[in-house]
């Protein structure tokens, strides 16, 4: 049978109808991409974002670390598990790292705070959110000195600027207090509030003899990737590498950072309902265009079945019919949306002018400029989803078309 | 000619319920029709000749009594056994010609073989050799509103024929065309039921069709008026 020629044929006969609920299809791709590729776009700059503040997608830690962080708890041997991790597939970065809290005073004004223990030599902008947005100075050199990368808001609240001294104190792996005098390098201002008015860089092995680590010390170890998608693989990979010498865990960024991973399946899933609105909506349209077109084929369907065509063959029919249908509104909105999703993806909107200096939600930073981004299994999703609903949203007319009465249909004018 | 029993019908009713009113349309008819008949099924509007046909051609199915084809009980076979049965048994040839309109004549000629999954080359020398006969092998291309309607009750004959039923059952066939083409569809018919053997059953008050059949089959409020028989 002529199946797909008589389907295209009958959808020619009213170019308009079937135009404007291809348009309705094409729609749909273009909210769907743009749904989904904001999603894909913010989530990822969240999470990257998220962990180039310390963590890492990946973080390998003594055990326990994760649910009491402590600098009682830290690595025996970062150098060797950093130079492993360095050593997978998609790792694009590891570095050790010492993180925690301390008190910071300068002259008479002093202000609680985290320090973030970082080796220069090692550190550069890409997996550094702070080294990405110095103001003033410069990171210190190295990583055994006494220099010190400071928050903007930091900065001014204990009224220090490159040049000038701040002690720094902290409690050692033992409980014991210990300081240390800083020399201040640089400072930075990312536009996250807690941060600029909270963090401080300090150099690697200044901090491990103040905290009696040994040369290799770290709390953790932050690996990166270029796909947040093969994080769990890293992970696994990497837990399978350990040295049984200590206890130790290797966590994602979604036990790392469990706030941000609700925050992002809680906004995946709104995003995810709004899309399903969207597509039933759709969906509804194309059903009612494919109803229309069998109510007033009744004849034509009769005349079908009454020179023997099976009723499963003329439903089979209507449902082709949706098929093509969707594949035009396929096209359109391929069409429709490239030109969108390549200057959103490059570009983007920025909506710098309406959220204010602190781009920070819910603890992580945001970047203002709005952006698409849409991962492969995004797409062809978005192109599945499609062709589902089209074809489901034809079952019913398809199901009216084999139950036509070809000897009442026949003679309908 | 072949005297072989094609269709009976046995005390065949069918009743139509209208609101609270029924409207008995065909009442308790028996009749015979054999194989290479050339008959007609005449009477005044609301006679019951349509729903004759239709059940015939399993497109209605009677409220008592049964209709049996080639020796088959219609009422015994599932609906896509009817389905199949129309298909490879019976040619329908419509009042209003009923091509299907996205097809070109070829196609609808074509349309019963393809359901039947007749090998593509077979197909088109049956198709192409029944629209000749038809006179409409130069208009194969043309979609029905591209044609008359007396083309389009051609095309609907080769589409009736080309699959060789057991019967073809023409419901008003000249009723929507004028003298000059009943006329040459009435000849095409009489051929193809002279020289293949066709049984043809008509529906019709047109006299020209009631002059041509041999046998005409009158009816009055669903009975059997008269069976004359001509030969």
């Amino acid at each position: 049978m002529r199946l797909n020629t008589m389907a295209w044929r009958s959808l020619s006969r009213n170019r308009r109808r079937t135009l404007i609920t291809s348009l309705s299809v094409a729609l749909g791709i273009f909210l769907a991409v743009t749904l989904t590729g904001s999603g894909d776009y913010s989530y990822t700059n969240m999470i990257n974002t998220s962990t180039i503040m310390g963590l890492g997608h990946v973080s390998v830690a003594e055990e326990g670390y994760n649910d009491r962080p402590s600098l009682s708890r830290w690595l025996r041997d970062a150098g060797g598990l950093r130079d492993t991790a360095a050593g997978l597939p998609r790792v694009t970065g590891a570095y050790p790292r010492i993180m925690g809290q301390a008190m910071f005073a300068a002259g008479a004004k002093s202000a609680g705070g985290m320090f973030m223990g970082i080796d220069p030599a090692l550190e550069g902008t890409e997996h550094n959110f702070f080294l990405r947005s110095v103001v003033a100075g410069s990171l210190f050199a190295e990583a055994d000195g006494r220099g010190a990368l400071i928050g903007a808001e930091m900065a001014k609240k204990l009224n220090l600027r490159p040049g000038r001294k701040m002690v720094i104190t902290v409690t050692d792996k033992d409980g014991e207090l210990a300081s240390e005098l800083l020399r201040i390098s640089g400072v930075f201002r990312t536009g996250d509030h807690a941060a600029d008015s909270g963090i401080v860089l300090v150099p690697l092995n200044r901090l491990r003899q103040t905290l009696g680590y040994g040369p290799g010390g770290a709390t953790l170890l932050a690996v990166y990737t270029d796909d947040l998608r093969r994080v769990a693989d890293i992970r696994a990979t990497l837990a399978g590498k350990l040295s049984s010498g200590q206890e130790m865990e290797v966590l994602t960024w979604r036990e790392t950072q469990a706030d941000l991973a609700g925050l992002i399946a809680v906004d995946r899933l709104f995003n995810y309902l709004m899309q399903l609105l969207v597509g039933l909506v759709i969906a509804a349209g194309i059903m009612n265009t494919m109803l229309m077109s069998v109510l007033e084929r009744g004849r034509e369907f009769g005349i079908m079945l009454a020179v023997g065509m099976a009723p499963s063959q003329v439903a089979r029919l209507v449902l082709v019919e949706s098929l093509w249908l969707g594949c035009l509104g396929v096209v359109l909105g391929i069409v429709l949306t490239a030109p969108w999703f390549y200057y959103m993806s490059r570009t983007g909107i920025d909506l710098s002018g309406l959220v204010g200096e602190d781009y920070s939600a819910g603890g992580v930073l945001v970047d203002p400029v709005l952006k698409l981004r849409l991962f492969r299994e995004s797409a062809l999703a978005i192109l599945a989803s499609v062709f589902l609903l089209t074809l489901a949203a034809g079952i019913y007319p398809a199901i009216r078309a084999g139950r036509v009465l070809p000897a009442q249909s026949i003679k309908e004018k | 000619m072949n005297e072989e029993q094609i269709v009976r019908l046995a005390g065949v009713s069918r009743v139509y319920r209208q609101g609270n009113v029924e409207v008995r349309a065909v009442d308790r008819l028996d009749l015979d029709i054999r194989a290479g008949e050339f008959s007609a099924l005449c009477g005044p509007s609301g006679s019951g000749k349509t729903t004759i046909l239709n059940m015939i051609g399993a497109l209605d199915a009677p409220t008592e009594g049964a209709v049996y084809l080639e020796g088959r009980n219609l009422a015994e076979l599932s609906r896509g056994a009817l389905s199949r049965f129309r298909r490879d048994r019976v040619g329908f040839v419509f009042q209003s010609y009923n091509l299907i309109p996205v097809l070109t004549a070829y196609e609808n000629a074509e349309f019963v073989l393809a359901l039947q999954n007749v090998p593509l080359a077979e197909r088109k020398e049956r198709v192409m050799a029944v629209l000749r006969e038809v006179g409409m092998a130069d208009y194969a291309d043309r979609r029905p509103d591209e044609l008359s309607g007396g083309q389009q009750q051609r095309v609907a004959i080769a589409r009736a024929v080309v699959s060789e039923p057991a019967i073809v059952l023409a419901d008003e066939p000249t009723a929507n065309v004028d003298s000059e083409a009943a006329a040459t569809i009435l000849d095409l018919m009489e051929q193809l039921n002279r020289d293949k053997g066709v049984t043809f059953l008509f529906s019709t008050h047109d006299q020209r069709v009631m002059d041509r059949a041999r046998r005409l089959i009158r009816l009055r409020d669903g009975r059997l008026a008269a069976d004359e028989g001509r030969k």
